[in-house]
């Protein structure tokens, strides 16, 4: 079952929840999806999962670009609803039309919620035919969808319904009466029995549908004074599969205003002989009725698409001079998808020669597009631009870190707390790890603190006088143990060393790895299991293109995958290198920032100590764009 | 060439004649002209400068989840509705208080702005530092604690940045949340940020001058930081937002927006 709907503005007011549903959440997980995925450019993703003690619920939302408006369902994971996208996509038609910036409550929409959700469980049910499902009570539950379904659409002309129902039943009686005219009847009800028949399967002996059979034949039987009831029935049966065609016509006249006649559908099934033949007949309609209603509104839908497609495609189709320029003018009424995308092509080749990674440029694409679609376009702008902007804020909002990066602040705070500071520098082969550590240790000595390297990188040659070197000339202490040997170790030895001759921060420097090399990646798992770092900095160069992807993902899932303790630690922040290199091309560190989530600390950016920067977001972000 | 001279002559003669026609024109009536501009000019400064100094918007920042939203929707209709979840846009509003409604006589409407607080956007918030009259920064006072440093370091940034230095914009840290028996007290909030700041500032100036941001620096040197060092002023107060209890904030606004 779905757990929860909810409807809310962008700015964050709930403007409508469902109260009959009232299952309280566990946790907070439309706060957590707002923050971890909406807000993280990564709302074109299909659905969300959240995980709670106790639960584990998917999420799956729509946005109403035009009105600022979020729709979030909630339901539990295991499930699977097949429903919800359709059920969402129903709430926010339906939605739209009540809404009104200033009001705030919208307890009217409860009814129209529940008719909607009955809609859409049924649709979907129907999606899952044949089912083995015991018949009767699904079948009624559609009936009484089919009947809200009618409901709402003939809410307008209800008059003329209520005539045709009057009609209608009329006609059945005049069915049942007139016996030797029975084409018409038999055929109504061997649509009914078919569509039992359907249900059931093979073993339609059971004992509800079973009595209906026998009453209803019995009548008949009443009614023609011949046969008996097998035969009658096998004959009914023949007749159904001889002409099913036929069937929908006659019944869709005659059967249409049979909802008006009951709406509360849950608890007529225990009718007399009269009630049932009815109830039959309902369902003789329903089931060929549903799918035709289905397709009928679904054509409807279509038509309006067409509508506003005719609308909208002179338009777009002649767009010559005058009209763009007097769309510009004027302002387009609604943006859509189509609009939307020529903008985006040519934005993604734009941020893909920049050197941001295909798959990330493509659901930046995505999310930009989500957040535009059905925007209004403001007067005097281009659709290029428009798109251009919003990318830009996306941008800026992606690069912005989340965490502080205040590591100054954090070394001050692990002094108060007499511990020292531990960094670990992690990376693949050759992308700087050691410069940059210098790096940072020279830039950290510049700002009063004492800092200690530890030279875990056992396995490369010349590693560990490489470090030696630098902490020769920083005049900085340099903890190793020479080659082959245990790096976790080393490093809890030198953080050992640190907390005796009070250093306040520790650099691990550690040899470079592949992503792919499982044992090395275990071996670094239980360097960062043992030692506990304050902080795992990945250095990854700015030269790397599509690469950028695997490698911060493959880190941080082997980082998880591999280490012992269930919470794991990931990678927390980024060090980006060779920035002096690649000139405008600087998608990288959009690549790693959006994949990983962890803001760039630091940007390398030369080759002595002093090019240590921090990363200017907004430059980055309009470099990207430019 | 020739027509470029001709030209030329043209227009010489053209302004010939309309030094003639000034000329024509008694002098009474060309002093009245240019005072009439000078002045017309002078007051649409006036009225701009004018402007600008009653400005009537009022800034609600601080953390993600500190209530934000439910005391904007206090202040408009009194009621926080069926409840809030993260903001992901600004919410914008110019209304007369709630509290207000009831009130006779003219009253001038409050441009309250409620800035979402999730880190990502945070850079929304310049967008209306410059015309703000007073800043609400909301503080959580139930879960204070691991928050504290969060919380001060947007509230460093806040008290550094250059639009709100310059302009000496009032800050009104708000400690919302009171309703709740574990709240802490606005005294115990407003010392935890100061010393919290104090560390700040010390870490904060010694990043490198190239690194931007803070183009101002809090408190005297040398001397543990108190609000009160602030060049502009600091008060706190308490809330709660969820029952609406909001009348110290509501006083700030007052105070600060003139009717």
């Amino acid at each position: 079952m779905l757990e929860q709907l909810l409807i809310f503005t962008r700015g964050g007011l709930i403007l409508w929840t469902c109260n009959h549903l009232s299952n309280a959440l566990r946790g907070s997980p439309i706060d957590t999806l707002i923050r971890s995925c909406l807000l993280e450019e990564r709302s074109g993703a299909a659905s969300f999962n959240y995980d709670a003690p106790g639960a584990a619920y998917s999420l799956k939302w729509t946005f109403h670009n035009d009105l600022g408006l979020v729709f979030v369902a909630v339901y539990q994971r295991v499930l699977h609803l097949l429903y919800v996208d359709d059920l969402l996509a129903a709430v926010k038609r339906e939605f739209s039309r009540l809404y009104h910036p200033q009001k705030t409550a919208y307890r009217d929409f409860d009814e129209i919620f529940q008719q909607l959700q009955i809609e859409a469980e049924s649709r979907s049910e129907n999606f899952k035919k044949p089912n083995p499902v015991p018949a009767l009570a699904p079948n009624r539950k559609q009936n009484g969808t089919w009947q809200g379904q009618g409901l709402g659409q003939n809410a307008g002309s209800e008059k003329k319904s209520d005539g045709d129902g009057k009609k209608g039943r009329k006609l059945e009686n005049d069915n049942f009466s007139v016996a030797n005219s029975n084409s018409n009847a038999n055929v109504n009800h061997s649509g009914g029995k078919s569509s039992v028949n359907n249900n059931i399967g093979k073993e339609n002996e059971s004992s509800n549908v079973g009595a209906f059979d026998v009453n209803r034949l019995q009548k008949l039987k009443g009614k023609k004074g011949n046969g008996n009831g097998k035969k009658k029935d096998a004959l009914v049966v023949a007749a159904a599969k001889g002409e099913p065609k036929k069937v929908d016509k006659p019944n869709r006249v005659w059967d249409q205003p049979a909802p008006q006649t009951k709406l509360d559908f849950t608890d007529h099934v225990d009718g007399d002989g009269d009630r049932s033949a009815d109830f039959l007949a309902k369902e003789q309609g329903e089931s060929m009725m549903d799918k035709e209603e289905i397709l009928s509104s679904d054509s409807e839908v279509e038509d309006d698409d067409d509508d506003t497609g005719k609308d909208n495609m002179p338009v777009a189709k002649k767009k010559g001079w005058f009209s763009s320029m007097f769309q510009s003018i004027a302002g387009k009424a609604n943006l859509e998808k189509s609009d939307l995308e020529p903008a985006l092509k040519a934005l993604k080749d734009r941020l893909m020669t920049k050197n941001v990674a295909e798959e990330i440029a493509e659901k930046l694409c995505e999310s930009v597009a989500a957040s535009l679609e059905g925007k209004k376009l403001a007067s005097f702008t281009r659709i290029s631009s428009t798109v251009h902007t919003a990318m830009e804020e996306a941008l800026v909002r992606i690069l912005t870190p989340r965490r502080s990066i205040d590591i100054l602040r954090d070394v001050h705070a692990a002094k108060e707390q007499r511990k020292p500071y531990v960094v670990v520098f992690v990376g693949v082969n050759g992308v700087g790890k050691s410069t940059n550590l210098a790096k940072v240790a020279y830039w950290l000595l510049q700002h009063n603190v004492s800092v200690m390297m530890a030279a875990c990188d056992t396995f490369r040659s010349g590693a560990v006088e490489q470090l030696r070197t630098h902490a020769r000339r920083l005049q900085i202490p340099i903890f190793e143990k020479g080659y082959e040997k245990d790096p976790a170790i080393v490093a809890k030895e030198a953080i050992q060393e640190a907390v005796r001759n009070g250093s306040d921060v520790v650099l691990v420097d550690t040899a470079g790895r592949m992503q792919d090399n499982e044992p090395l990646m275990r071996a670094l798992s239980k360097l960062v299991y043992l030692n506990n770092p304050d902080l795992i900095l990945f250095v990854g160069e700015a030269l790397v293109g599509n690469d950028a992807v695997d490698q911060l993902s493959k880190f941080n899932q082997k980082l998880a995958d591999l280490s012992t303790s269930p919470t794991p630690r990931l990678i927390d922040g980024i060090l980006l290198t060779k920035f002096d290199t690649i000139d405008d091309k600087v998608g990288a560190a959009l690549s790693m920032v959006y994949v990983s989530g962890a803001p760039v600390m630091f940007v390398g950016c030369g080759q002595s100590y002093t090019d240590l920067k921090k990363l200017n977001v907004k430059s980055i972000a309009k470099t990207l764009l430019k | 060439m020739e027509e470029l001279e001709q030209w030329k002559e043209q227009l010489s003669h053209f302004a010939n004649l309309a030094l003639d026609r000034l000329l024509e024109v008694p002098p009474n009536q060309l002093y009245a002209a240019a005072a009439i501009v000078i002045f017309t000019t002078l007051l649409l400064l006036s009225i701009r400068l004018f402007k600008r100094a009653k400005s009537n918007t009022v800034v609600l920042a601080g953390l993600s989840g500190s209530g934000k939203t439910v005391i904007f929707y206090q202040l408009r209709d009194g009621s926080t509705h069926q409840g809030t979840v993260t903001s992901m846009e600004p919410n914008e509003g110019t209304f007369i208080l709630h509290n207000e409604k009831t009130r006779k006589g003219k009253i001038k409407p409050v441009h309250v702005v409620d800035v979402p607080g999730h880190s990502r956007l945070r850079p929304k918030l310049d967008e209306y530092l410059p015309q703000a009259a007073g800043i609400v920064f909301v503080v959580d006072a139930l879960d204070f604690l691991p928050n504290c440093r969060a919380a001060s370091e947007y509230l460093y940034d806040l008290l550094t940045k250059g639009s709100v230095v310059r302009k000496k914009i009032p800050v009104l840290i708000l400690c919302n949340k009171t309703d709740k028996v574990t709240a802490h007290t606005k005294e115990f909030i407003r010392k935890q940020m100061e010393k919290e700041i104090d560390k700040l500032r010390a870490s904060r100036s010694a990043i490198s001058a190239a690194d931007i941001a803070n183009e101002f620096t809090l408190g005297v040197p040398g001397e543990p930081f108190f609000f009160t060092q602030c060049s502009n002023k600091v008060t706190t107060a308490d809330a709660s937002g969820l029952t609406g209890e909001i009348s110290q904030l509501e006083e700030f606004i007052r105070e600060h927006v003139k009717q």
